[in-house]
């Protein structure tokens, strides 16, 4: 029997708002089979990567295998249909993988990844129809030797190639008094066309999600880190402010930074208080925490980096299970924001999972699906929704995965197989997909801004590479769009530029650079 | 320089030039074994989700106390059995003569951690097993195969029949790390409320923990207090003026005062917890003064259960007059944008728990080292405080305490009352009788 806490103030507000709409997902088999596998050192990663590799536009996915070897997933779903997949063999069967990124770092028009590994890790370049190479020496890269558990890329300004940020974990050789032993995260910057020696980002702090963001639009994305306070002594969240041709800096509380000590986890972000600037979800062990700018923190149009924490007053704690009777505090991982319903107010979707058997902890720790209502707060959802999987999750994705329109879900499960579930009623109206072009470096428009106007509503999505536990989404932006049919939307790209508002309706748009958004058909060839 | 090393971890350049060389035919010393397990306890406090401050001190308790009682069952020791003496402490287990010390030790230490830490993380349990099989290793080194089995199973032995015992007392078992799944805030005037935004802290920590069977007191409520300063919102009232003194002191922190209340601050899951720090400071004094296994376990022993006492008594005081954190009347009534420079905890203020305790490890310190004694402080040197000195037990305790004022999560009250009753309940653990007659 579950017990409720006898306070006024925990009564769910959403109760006296209208309760959002609840999608409705169905489990299917769709062919994948993957196992984040290993003890000790794969506790944590665990991540899972949509992009299209094959050039049809469908995203394809990637899963980690921990200490067994990692696997790429060909779409096949039909379009609206049941979600398939098919193994294809890709290069990337790589044993040691806690995650990849996707990203175009050559700038060709191929997707590549950033392979994150116990021990070296490795840039793998796309070379098309799902294939992939090894590329440390041809671009210069230094994998390392480390217990990678983070990643993120942007494009600093003037460069033709992307920054990467590395985030390390433990080091993983200490036995005994493993603690304070976290080892240097990194800053690989681009040296031309290849990668220069990586910098250390001193004090690091376990890193398990960092993600460059432009926090308070200054037009220069930095670098905030969620660290593990497991592990780290002298430890906090942390931000660094990575200036072109500057060594990178830390904010201080000089700048306003507040020293905040979680189990960071997870990031994932959004405009959700419709401000104009990025909030983020934290995720940890028992609360989570949802980090907006603080009242007075901006200024002149000047942003101190000053946050409250209104997971609480949202409702979006999800601090522990809320079906079954495990009653333990939760363990989160990977978070990601997205309008799961089509409502057009963006969702928080946390996969969850005990760290093995921690018995202070729940087992039974079910994903949250908190739907966000008209009045801001988060509605817990995932059991209505039939997403409220129990088994370890660590990492996922939120893609529209059969081009329906829905985001689909899928999820990378600790020692056991990975679960995808079809959207096949989102709920709440229909959506804009959208993929970004501009000519030269970074092609894809990392680092830019889309906004999307419907009514009287402007929903704002930082495009970024990073975040999340080990996972990330590369191709389509997704935007719901509530009861409206049609919406308009700009680009502001990773310089500044302003784009064009635009007419878009239902359906894949091509925005491309300076030219008019172009519609795209699933089933053609990639756009 | 960090002050604490894993003494068989370290590698003969790195070997401590203070220690003294411990000639022991088990291939570690005793002293060792204890030092080393200790460094892990303290560790795996703080990475032990249920630990909190009392929580940590129960273990310390009952850790230091098996040790106690698994050396004082050797024939040739030194030490007097604390059965009888300490609160229903049945007896333990009888050793046989000749035990190696080193091996008894780690027998109960092992298990003690095996048992008090099962919760912990996987990192956790692997760091148990990394030092048990070290340990093992450099004892089997040295001892025929025999005579390690045989001190082994006496300390486990010692160990099983104290942790069946301490079953009993109410402290056993802590579910949602501590904070009750149901809870009525009180309605009083100047009742408590929750003082954070985590949705686990709206109730109150271990409201039921004074109501736990302590070591050394008769009952929870035998160190008493004096009662909390009457309520009132009434800016001429006394109650206004205390409040009054935390904002106004707060607002004009010297450097010094922030250090102290950082340095003090003692987070559970970011530090080795209050009690914690008082292990720390004893296990680095017992550790300069080189001494033996036996006055490391007697120290350990008594400041474990003292500090659980103290936890006991204050907390049984918490709940009894469940009294508003400052932040939470500051807020309402002087200023609402103030912040403390400390989270506060989330549970009643009055008396503060860290004075309660400090003060009682400040008495049970002074017995065993002495009034007088000057130390240094290097708990927190890895999370990159300077190592504090003072001259004695007393000015490190009243400034344990000072440090809650500084922070803004006490009125004075509270710090200098619970200073006092820490103070009666350490004089509770000083009557025992820890040596044999000579």
């Amino acid at each position: 029997m579950r017990l409720l806490l006898a306070l006024p103030a925990l009564l769910p507000l959403a109760a006296f708002a209208e309760a959002p709409p609840v999608p409705r997902f169905v489990a299917e088999d769709a062919g994948v089979t993957s196992v984040f596998a290993g003890d000790w050192q794969y506790m944590v990663g665990g991540g899972a990567s949509a992009f299209d590799c094959s050039g049809d536009g469908m995203p394809d996915v990637f899963t980690a295998g921990g200490e067994g070897k990692s696997s790429l997933w060909r779409n096949e779903s039909a379009i609206g249909g049941a979600l398939k997949f098919a193994k294809v063999e890709s290069g990337l069967e790589i044993d040691a993988i806690t995650g990849a990124y996707p990203l175009d770092i050559d700038n060709d028009g191929i997707t590549d990844l950033a392979v994150m590994r116990v021990g070296e890790n490795i840039l793998m370049r796309g070379l098309g129809e799902c294939r992939f190479e090894r590329a440390n020496e041809a671009w210069g890269f230094d994998g390392g030797d480390a217990w990678s558990t983070a990643f993120a890329a942007m494009w600093e300004k003037g460069q033709d190639w992307p920054t990467l940020a590395i985030g390390n974990y433990i080091d993983r050789k200490e036995e005994a008094f493993p603690w304070g032993s976290c080892t240097d995260n990194w800053l690989h910057r681009p040296d031309g066309q290849k990668f220069a020696a990586p910098l250390p980002l001193t004090p690091s702090f376990c890193a398990l999600s960092i993600l460059f963001t432009d926090w308070n639009r200054s037009g220069t994305p930095s670098l905030r880190v969620s660290n593990d306070r497991e592990y780290y002594k002298k430890g906090q969240e942390q931000m660094w402010e990575v200036l072109p041709g500057q060594p990178p800096r830390l904010l201080t509380p000089a700048d306003g930074w507040a020293r905040l000590r979680i189990w960071g986890m997870g990031i994932a972000s959004h405009d959700l208080t419709g401000d104009g600037y990025p909030d983020y979800y934290l995720t940890s062990m028992a609360d989570n925490k949802l980090q907006v700018l603080k009242d007075g923190a901006i200024k002149d149009g000047v942003a101190k980096p000053v946050y409250a924490d209104i997971a609480f007053a949202k409702g979006a704690t999800a601090h522990r299970p809320y079906t079954g009777d495990d009653l333990r505090p939760s363990t989160a991982w990977h978070a990601q924001i997205e309008d799961v319903n089509n409502d057009g107010l963006p969702d928080i979707w946390v996969v969850k999972g005990n760290v093995d058997r921690m018995p202070d902890f729940a087992q039974a720790d079910p994903n949250n699906l908190l739907l966000q209502g008209a009045d801001g707060v988060f509605v817990e959802s995932g059991d209505k929704a039939g997403v409220a999987s129990t088994k370890i999750g660590r990492g996922g994705v939120l893609a529209d995965f059969n081009m329906d329109g829905a985001l689909d879900m899928a999820v990378v499960n600790r020692r056991e197989n990975v679960e995808l579930w079809r959207n096949v009623a989102p709920g709440g109206g229909e959506a804009i997909q959208m993929t970004l072009r501009q000519a030269g470096a970074n092609r894809n428009a990392i680092g830019a801004w889309v906004e999307l106007r419907a009514g009287e509503r402007t929903d704002r999505k930082e495009i970024t590479v990073g975040g999340g536990h080990m996972s990330g989404v590369f191709g389509w932006w997704h935007f719901g769009l509530g009861a409206a049919s049609e919406a308009e939307v700009r680009v502001i790209w990773p310089d500044g530029t302003e784009g064009a508002w635009q007419k878009v309706t239902p359906g894949f748009w091509l925005l491309e650079r300076d030219k008019d958004a172009s519609a795209w058909t699933p089933g053609t060839p990639a756009p | 320089m960090q002050r604490r090393g894993v003494l068989f971890g370290l590698g003969a350049t790195l070997a401590l030039p203070a220690l003294p060389a411990r000639a022991t035919a088990s291939g570690i010393a005793a002293e060792a074994v204890m030092h080393d397990w200790y460094r892990l306890i303290l560790e795996l406090v703080r990475h032990t989700a249920t630990y909190t401050p009392p929580v940590a001190s129960r273990a310390f308790a009952y850790v230091g106390l098996s040790l106690f009682e698994a050396l004082a069952a050797r024939p040739e020791s030194a030490l007097r059995s604390l059965a009888g003496q300490v609160k229903s402490l049945p007896a333990t287990p009888a050793a046989a003569p000749g035990l190696d010390p080193a091996a008894v030790a780690h027998g109960a230490l092992c298990r003690a951690v095996e048992v008090f830490f099962v919760n912990t993380g996987p990192t956790g349990q692997r760091a148990m097993a990394a030092m048990k099989k070290r340990i093992a290793d450099k004892l089997a080194s040295g001892l025929p195969a025999p005579a390690l089995a045989a001190g082994i199973a006496h300390g486990e032995s010692v160990f099983a029949a104290i942790n069946d015992w301490s079953q009993s007392d109410g402290g056993a078992v802590v579910e949602n790390m501590g904070f009750p799944m149901e809870w009525t805030l009180g309605t009083h005037p100047g009742a408590w409320k929750p003082t954070s935004l985590i949705r686990l802290q709206q109730a109150p920590l271990l409201p039921n923990w004074g109501k736990n069977r302590p070591f050394c007191m008769d009952s929870p409520s035998s160190a008493t207090i004096a009662d909390p300063t009457p309520y009132s919102e009434d800016p001429a009232s006394q109650f206004f003026r205390e409040a009054k003194e935390v904002y106004d002191t707060t607002r004009a922190l010297t450097d010094e005062q922030k250090i102290i209340a950082r340095f003090w601050s003692d987070d559970p899951m970011l530090s080795p917890t209050p009690p914690g720090h008082w292990i720390t400071i004893a296990n680095d004094l017992l550790e300069e003064e080189g001494a033996d296994v036996e006055r490391r376990a007697e120290v350990m022993a008594l400041l474990g259960m003292t500090v659980a006492d103290a936890f006991i008594a204050c907390w049984h005081s918490k709940y009894e007059f469940d009294t508003v954190r400052p932040v939470t009347y500051i807020k309402a009534l002087i200023d609402k944008t103030w912040e403390p420079l400390l989270i506060t905890p989330p549970f009643p203020e009055y008396p503060s728990g860290h004075s309660t305790q400090s003060g009682a490890a400040e008495v049970v310190l002074a017995h065993c080292f002495g009034a007088d004694f000057a130390f240094v402080d290097y708990t927190h040197e890895d999370e990159g405080f300077e190592a504090r000195p003072y001259p004695n037990f007393r000015a490190a305790a009243d400034e344990a305490g000072m440090s809650r004022l500084y922070g803004g999560i006490h009125f004075m009250p509270g710090i200098v009352n619970g200073l006092d009753q820490g103070r009666v309940v350490g004089a509770f653990a000083t009557k025992l009788q820890t040596r044999k007659a000579a």
